[in-house]
């Protein structure tokens, strides 16, 4: 059986034995090759699932949807959800467990092992592509990808078009996993931290020129914290109002909010919006890429990410989203901590 | 009267006029298209593609100061000086508008202008000339502007039109803004030929049939969405949305704002006040002091989207609310695609 067959079949018998409420997965998009996340009730509707290396998205973020949706029912369906998870996107489910924001019971994890493959950069893509548009994306055998565009088929080595993410990805099988689609090979993988190389070599004041002509760039569209699973606080700092306000908040709370930053897109305010997110997701970003994907402006926002991601590494040995077990960075302390004034 | 201008004389032309007008054109950023202040002429190609961020900021910016505050105490009492900040009077010129985002600024105009004129809006529109340019093929693969009233060569909102002929452009002047653009270098500009006319109607006819989305009888869609409002519909169509301001930020006719008193100082007070973009994609949007929140979740928000621009705005100022430049199709992070909404909108419920 193929893995989309395998993923049918499986997602089909969940649904007809009523054991999960709802499964969320991949359709195909009608943007170009772009799958879409798709939320499927009903077994006949399982035929509507894709799986190839368009399957970008991280899908645990609708668990935090799912979360705020059931604590609003009066009487929620108590069954767990069904998600397709990456290998990528189970260490994001590790993470909300570990942070006890869902419950194990809550998630039914179909693992998906990406094999040899991963998912394609669409910057990559459009660069490779010039003005064509592709319609559709396919892991060949060979190690490489089927494109289909207007104009026919075209083919290129895997990792000419794979995310960065993917290339330097360390466990693209999934590590929690309910049903597991697809064996436990590794591709080979690039250095950890490879993409960190080049800004890493800047002076300071090069890396500061370079973030600021970036965030000047931002609108403040929110896509990349809307993307992130991470991002799931009720009340975010940046948030122009108190969405914690309740008809008998008193109006000297509600004149109290303090204003962290204005609505105002200047450099000033772009930069604390950006660090505090990045500040936010250290030791909790699990590397899934999603906020650089989103940007519509094209922020290389995983760098920030990243670097957080590799000072955890270096400074605590501290892997995110590999074991639910493990306490969390910020709330735990080693005595091998490097900093002493905390003894 | 019809001009032509060769391809080669164009840099020209902007030169002549970056000393006098602050000049934007899309440049690449990256893998991207973006308007930009042009200060060199040879940058310019209007080979482009649909730019990320629509023309809109140039005349409706994302963040505009309205006026800044002061107080100063003196012996006995408190003061507080205001000063109103207007926009500066150097004129502008935006080349490349494509006929789409000609069209939102038209349909811009309506919401700025009307009984309660915006005085900064007006300022920007009249000081600015949109120098359009007619799209011989699609420039983006999500354009649908036919299906909303538009054309690849509409003339609605623009001063000057160009199409491209190969190695000139046919220049049509559509206003007074446009004649003077156009007599900054006359020299440049001689009178087109009837074989020019004609290359430029021939091109016009066929750019309308390399469009490979549309959306058929859309004049349904306005009454369809009375008897939808309470619809489990919008449910459905929201579930992946992630409520980022994309959509709406990016349009080119999604014009609401916020205004905000900025503090710099609380003691002694100092401060601006700022009006900025605001979206009916954010929760805190359309939020009471109550708490209450009529537009709670993101099913109602989509739907507020889909309501404003293609019934509130129909009834009132008899446009859609939409020009068909494809933008919110190719960047919504999760693929929700309006015309694809709007589709199921029209065959609801037969």
């Amino acid at each position: 059986m193929t893995k989309i067959e395998e993923i049918k079949a499986t997602a089909k018998k969940l649904l007809e034995e009523g054991k999960v409420k709802y499964i969320i997965g991949y359709e195909q998009g009608t943007n170009g090759w772009l799958s879409n996340p798709v939320f499927i009730k009903k077994p006949e509707d399982v035929e509507r699932f894709v799986w190839d290396p368009s399957c970008v998205h991280n899908l645990a973020k609708f668990l935090v949807d799912e979360k705020r949706r059931k604590s609003r029912e009066k009487q929620p369906d108590k069954r767990p959800v069904g998600v397709i998870v990456k290998g990528c996107d189970s260490r994001a489910v590790i993470v909300l467990l570990q942070e006890k924001f869902i419950n194990r019971e809550d998630v039914f994890l179909l693992g998906v092992s990406c094999e040899q493959g991963g998912v394609v950069d669409d910057k990559k893509l459009a660069k490779k592509l010039g003005k064509k548009n592709a319609k559709k994306i396919e892991l060949g055998d060979k190690d490489n990808l089927i494109i289909t565009t207007e104009e026919g088929k075209l083919e290129f080595p895997t990792t000419e078009l794979l995310a960065e993410r993917c290339l330097e990805c360390k466990a693209n099988v999934p590590l929690i996993f309910d049903v597991l689609v697809g064996d436990k090979t590794q591709r080979p993988q690039d250095k950890p931290f490879k993409s960190l190389e080049e800004i890493e070599k800047l002076s300071p004041e090069e890396r500061w020129n370079f973030w600021r002509e970036q965030i000047e760039k931002c609108v403040r569209c929110y896509a990349c914290r809307s993307a992130c699973p991470m991002c799931y606080c009720d009340e975010c700092v940046v948030d122009s109002i108190n969405l914690a306000v309740a008809p008998d908040t008193s109006a000297e709370e509600k004149a109290l909010k303090i204003r962290w930053l204005d609505k105002s897109t200047e450099k000033s305010e772009n930069f604390v919006y950006h660090l505090v997110r990045a500040i936010h997701l250290a030791g909790r970003c699990i590397d899934c890429g999603e906020c650089e994907r989103v940007c519509p402006l094209d922020i290389p926002l995983r760098l920030l990410n990243k670097k957080l991601e590799k000072e955890a590494k270096l400074l605590y040995d501290y892997e995110v989203g590999c074991d639910v077990n493990q306490p969390s960075l910020v709330s735990s302390f080693k005595d091998t901590d490097p900093e002493d004034f905390i003894r | 009267m019809d001009k032509i201008l060769a391809k080669k004389d164009f840099p020209q032309w902007l030169k002549k006029l970056v000393g006098s007008h602050t000049v934007y054109a899309p440049l690449p950023e990256g893998d991207i298209w973006n308007y930009k202040v042009v200060s060199d002429s040879a940058d310019v190609n209007l080979d482009f593609l649909t730019t990320t961020v629509p023309p809109k900021g140039i005349i409706f910016p994302q963040r505009e100061v309205f006026l800044e505050f002061q107080t100063s105490s003196g012996e006995k009492d408190e003061t507080i000086e205001v000063k109103e900040v207007l926009p500066e009077d150097r004129p502008v010129a935006v080349f490349g508008v494509r006929p789409c985002d000609g069209k939102s600024f038209f349909l811009q105009d309506k919401v700025f202008g009307g009984d309660f004129e915006d005085p900064y809006y007006w300022k920007r529109r009249n000081l600015t000339t949109l120098v359009g340019l007619a799209c011989s093929t699609p420039p983006s693969p999500n354009c649908f502007c036919t299906s909303v009233g538009g054309s690849p060569h509409s003339k609605e909102g623009l001063d000057i039109l160009l199409t491209d002929l190969g190695d000139h452009y046919f220049v049509e002047s559509l206003t007074p803004k446009g004649d003077k653009l156009i007599g900054e270098a006359k020299t440049l500009f001689p009178q087109a030929k009837p074989k020019d006319k004609k290359e430029a109607a021939g091109i016009h006819a066929e750019a309308a049939k390399k469009l490979s989305r549309q959306i058929k009888n859309l004049d349904k869609v306005p009454d369809k969405l009375k008897g939808m409002f309470d619809s489990p519909f919008w449910d459905e169509e929201a579930m992946s949305c992630l409520r980022c301001g994309i959509c709406t930020y990016l349009c080119p006719t999604c014009h609401c704002f916020d205004l905000n008193d900025e503090v710099a100082s609380s003691s002694p007070l100092k401060g601006k006040r700022v009006r900025t973009w605001d979206t009916c994609q954010f929760p805190d949007y359309s939020m009471h002091s109550s708490g209450h929140n009529p537009r709670p979740n993101k099913a109602s928000r989509l739907r507020q989207r889909m309501y404003h621009k293609f019934r509130y705005f129909v009834d009132i100022h008899k446009n859609y609310q939409c020009t068909g430049c494809g933008r919110c199709v190719s960047l919504c992070p999760v693929g929700i695609d309006i015309i694809k909404v709007l589709e199921k909108v029209r065959d609801y419920g037969s």
